[in-house]
């Protein structure tokens, strides 16, 4: 099936990454926490994976939010990584914490200048930043 | 008394557990320090030979290492998950000792090797990180509930001596708060050890301390249990090599994954665009809804308004390809199917193609079905809310499941058996315990399926023409059940005649058509019939005996049927082939390709036509113009975008299908493969009718029949 192949699969990344509004995106393993996929993001260390990275939203970014420009504009992609890990396991424990059969399903974090879109599973978490509607 | 009694016994079995605890300690302790001495020496020696610092100033170094120690281990215990903590948990100080020195450069090395010598050190100095050692050690052999936390505890004597690596810039900054708090409580619990081990409320004290921290830890408790397994290894900074990153991509969960978690994205990003929740009305005056239903404006009121809400186009899979079939679910409204003809520009892909589409996801369809041949109807089962059904131009009747793959899961086999003619109707009839599949094909074979069996018709029926005309042929375009009967149907042909048939002998005449009336003459149509729809009158009046039909001959007609069971007789004496003619007569302008009853409004009907339009009529409201009339925006091009003229072609929609369950909806689709979704106002959708709309309707048809044919009807 056509479907299942790994090029439709990048097609559909590509395609959520160049969204209107969407910032970047990335996939981490939960296993690992490795990064899988990344757009929109910077790698700081020399070693990261080229591959991983997907064609980022065709919007300039400086002009989408150039109040991220002051550090470093786009994000770090490790510093990322590493935050919404935390985040995760904070909100993982809250749910817990108030039932212990529950389980986070998706997180929506919507801030003054962005949103994030965060799907937790048990193998993969994806991560997308994206413009909050000009309101 | 009991209380105090309590009390004692309380004691009394703390200090037994304690006492346990120690002497277990104590074993261990003297075992891990066995251990330890004898791991440890390998490293240090090797690394000792570089006295660079070791000489330097050897105390300097070990209140460095010390200082480390507890801003290390820190972080490691309050944060396991973070990143910086990940590196800490690494299970024996040889390990990571080993890896550094031989990984990073020699500066490391200088560091590393006083190290190994001051961990050893340590051991003998504190007992006070060993008693969280042996609680630690202690925890697979039944282990009380405040161990828990010794085990991250326990982590960081260990890690001091590993992550004596540079510290990461990161991990500095974010122990910095916790400092404060492990000096203090380490030394504490040194003096405690040194000196009276056997006090009890000393110990206590610390079993309270323990718990209180366990208490603070059970908030975590979602991550002790997996953090400590995955903080080994979970290290965001890790990346992965070109075969490591392959091999996760091929993999079936992450196709998965990515199929599942996009979709979920795609319709947060969609949903987002509709209406912003954080709207904030105080400050924003110039966000307020722009409503452009002016009073009276236009003609159209408010109620009868018609707004274009989404429009559905896929690059990949609608491309050259023309809408055959569209369809609401039954149970999830916001689900739209559309079937498609095949793309004769791309051989490789299959040439039937359904697509699922939801309103709350614009981009891209919820489902993608195909088939080997074009298919030219589908529809979704009212009884199985994942079915699928579909008739394709090979004959073929299939059957998808939205819970499998995209391939049909039963189709029917490609021999004489069933059909061998394209099959253009497809509908399920019966009740939701006893309900058939029933197909029609262009040479007038009708065949009658159970949803479980596709491999053999349960019923196989040959419609003929009836005696008066010249062939047997019979040529079915469409079929259409009324509401109320499932044993007997319309057949509109090419020819533009339309015979009531039924499925089964009974009474009065044979399985198959019935020859006595016909719904033709010369007010019928003279040109294919497209669409035949039953009323589907579920009001106070029966309206179920009305039905419309929409052809080629730019018209719409409105026809009133026989009852299929009146064998009084009048009807036995009428002439074989009498001809009905249709009690009211809708010219268009254009050829009519869809015509469909509102499923809650008793006057209302929608019709599409080659010109592109979608319009909606009320019966009561007039019967010679419609009520709404509008296009398709042009937002989403569609395939014939690079073809300059030839407008019409472009335009032209085959298809219309309402939201059935509150007729507020209607889908439109046509040539050029987009679906557009409208929204009509309350007074042409909604479920609340009043109840003179159906006597109007009732008296409407009176009325026109009266006109129609000299005769009272009733």
């Amino acid at each position: 099936m056509a479907q299942n192949s790994s090029d439709e699969t990048l097609a559909l990344l590509t395609r959520l990454s160049q969204k209107p509004g969407v910032q970047s995106t990335l996939i981490l393993s939960r296993d690992t926490g490795a990064i899988v996929r990344t757009s929109g993001l910077i790698s700081k260390s020399t070693t990261a994976n080229p591959n991983s990275t997907l064609p980022a939203s065709s919007e300039p970014t400086a002009e989408a939010f150039p109040n991220g420009k002051k550090e470093g504009g786009i994000h770090n992609a490790e510093d990322v990584a590493g935050m919404v890990w935390a985040f995760i396991s904070a909100a993982g424990s809250l749910v817990e914490g108030l039932d212990e059969e529950d389980e986070v399903k998706l997180l929506r974090l919507r801030t003054k200048k962005n949103e994030l879109v965060i799907v937790p599973d048990p193998k993969f978490i994806l991560v997308v930043v994206h413009d909050t509607p000009p309101a | 008394m009991d209380s105090t009694l309590q009390q004692r016994r309380d004691e009394i079995l703390a200090k037994k557990a304690k006492l346990a605890e120690l002497k277990q300690a104590r074993a261990i302790r003297k075992e891990q320090a066995a251990a330890r001495q004898s791991l440890t020496g390998s490293p240090s020696e090797i690394l000792q030979p570089t006295p660079k610092r070791g000489g330097l100033d050897q105390g300097h170094d070990i209140d460095a290492i010390i200082s480390g120690i507890y801003e290390n281990s820190r972080p490691g215990s309050t944060q396991p998950g973070s990143p910086a903590g990940g590196r800490t948990t690494r299970p024996t100080s040889v390990i990571s000792a080993g890896q550094l020195s031989s990984d990073n450069e020699s500066g490391t090395g200088t560091y590393r090797a006083p190290l190994g010598m001051v961990d050893q050190g340590m051991q003998t100095l504190s007992i006070a990180p060993l008693s969280t050692v042996f609680e630690y050690e202690g925890q697979p052999v039944e282990a009380p509930p405040p161990r828990k936390e010794e085990v991250i505890t326990y982590s960081k004597g260990v890690q001091a001596s590993i992550d004596w690596s540079p510290p990461r810039d990161r991990g500095v900054g974010g122990s910095d708060s916790e400092r404060d708090e492990s000096p203090t409580r380490s030394p504490r619990s040194k003096r405690l050890s040194r000196r009276q081990k056997e006090r009890d409320e000393e110990i206590r004290l610390q079993l309270k301390k323990e718990i209180e921290e366990e208490l603070k830890a059970a908030d975590k408790a979602a991550e002790a249990g997996e953090v400590p397994t995955t903080s080994k290894e979970n290290f965001p900074f890790k990346t992965l090599t070109d075969e490591e990153l392959t091999a996760v991509e091929s993999s079936d969960v992450f196709i998965d994954f990515v199929e599942r978690s996009t979709k979920v994205l795609e319709r947060a990003l969609d949903q987002q665009l509709d209406y912003d929740i954080l709207a904030d009305y105080a400050h924003e005056n110039s966000n307020v809804d722009e409503e452009d239903e002016g009073y009276g404006s236009s003609g159209a009121k408010k109620g009868r308004r018609i707004k274009e809400i989404a429009q559905f186009w896929d690059d990949r899979w609608s491309k050259k390809r023309m809408i055959s079939d569209l369809g609401f679910s039954p149970k999830f409204p916001e689900l739209v199917l559309a079937s498609y003809t095949k793309n004769p520009s791309a051989p490789h892909d299959p040439d039937g193609l359904i697509q699922v589409w939801n309103l709350h996801m614009h981009d891209r369809p919820e489902y993608i079905f195909h088939a080997q041949s074009d298919i030219l109807t589908a529809k979704f089962s009212p009884f199985h809310p994942n079915i699928i059904i579909g008739g394709a131009y090979s004959g073929q009747v299939l059957l998808w499941d939205t819970r499998a793959k995209s391939a049909p899961v039963q189709k029917t086999p490609l021999t004489g058996s069933g059909h061998t003619h394209p099959v253009y109707s497809i509908d399920i009839v019966g009740t939701q315990n006893a309900n058939n599949i029933i197909s029609a094909s262009t040479d007038g074979v009708v065949c009658g399926w159970t949803v479980d069996m596709l491999s053999q018709p349960q019923e196989f029926l040959e419609l003929t023409s009836p005696p008066p005309s010249k062939t047997d042929d019979i040529a079915v375009t469409s079929i259409a059940f009324p509401q109320s009967d499932p044993t007997y149907f319309l057949a509109g042909t090419e020819e533009g005649s339309i015979y009531p048939c039924h499925r089964y002998d009974r009474a009065g005449a044979k399985a198959g058509v019935d020859g006595r009336v016909k719904y033709a003459g010369h007010g019928g149509h003279a040109a294919p019939v497209m669409s035949l729809d039953f009323h589907p009158a579920k009001g106070q009046i029966d309206l179920g005996d009305l039905v419309l039909s929409s052809s080629v001959d730019w018209s719409v007609k409105l026809w009133k049927v026989r009852p299929p069971a009146a064998t009084g007789p009048s009807n036995t004496a009428a002439p074989l082939g009498q001809q009905v003619e249709p009690i009211l007569d809708i010219a268009r302008e254009d050829l009519v390709y869809d015509a469909r009853w509102s499923p809650v409004r008793p006057s209302v009907f929608g019709l599409v036509d080659g010109a592109g339009s979608l319009e909606i009529w009320d019966l009561n409201v007039d019967v010679e113009v419609p009520v709404q009339k509008t296009t398709p925006s042009e937002n989403k091009k569609g395939a014939f975008e690079n073809m300059g003229g030839r407008i019409y072609m472009n335009r032209s929609l085959n298809k219309l299908s309402w939201e059935k369950n509150e007729g507020r909806r209607v889908a439109v689709g046509g040539m050029d493969g987009v679906v557009t979704v409208f929204e009509v106002g309350g007074d042409l959708g909604g479920v609340e009718t009043k109840g003179d709309e159906w006597s109007g309707v009732k008296k409407l048809v009176s009325k026109l029949e009266g006109a129609g044919e000299g005769v009272n009807g009733n």
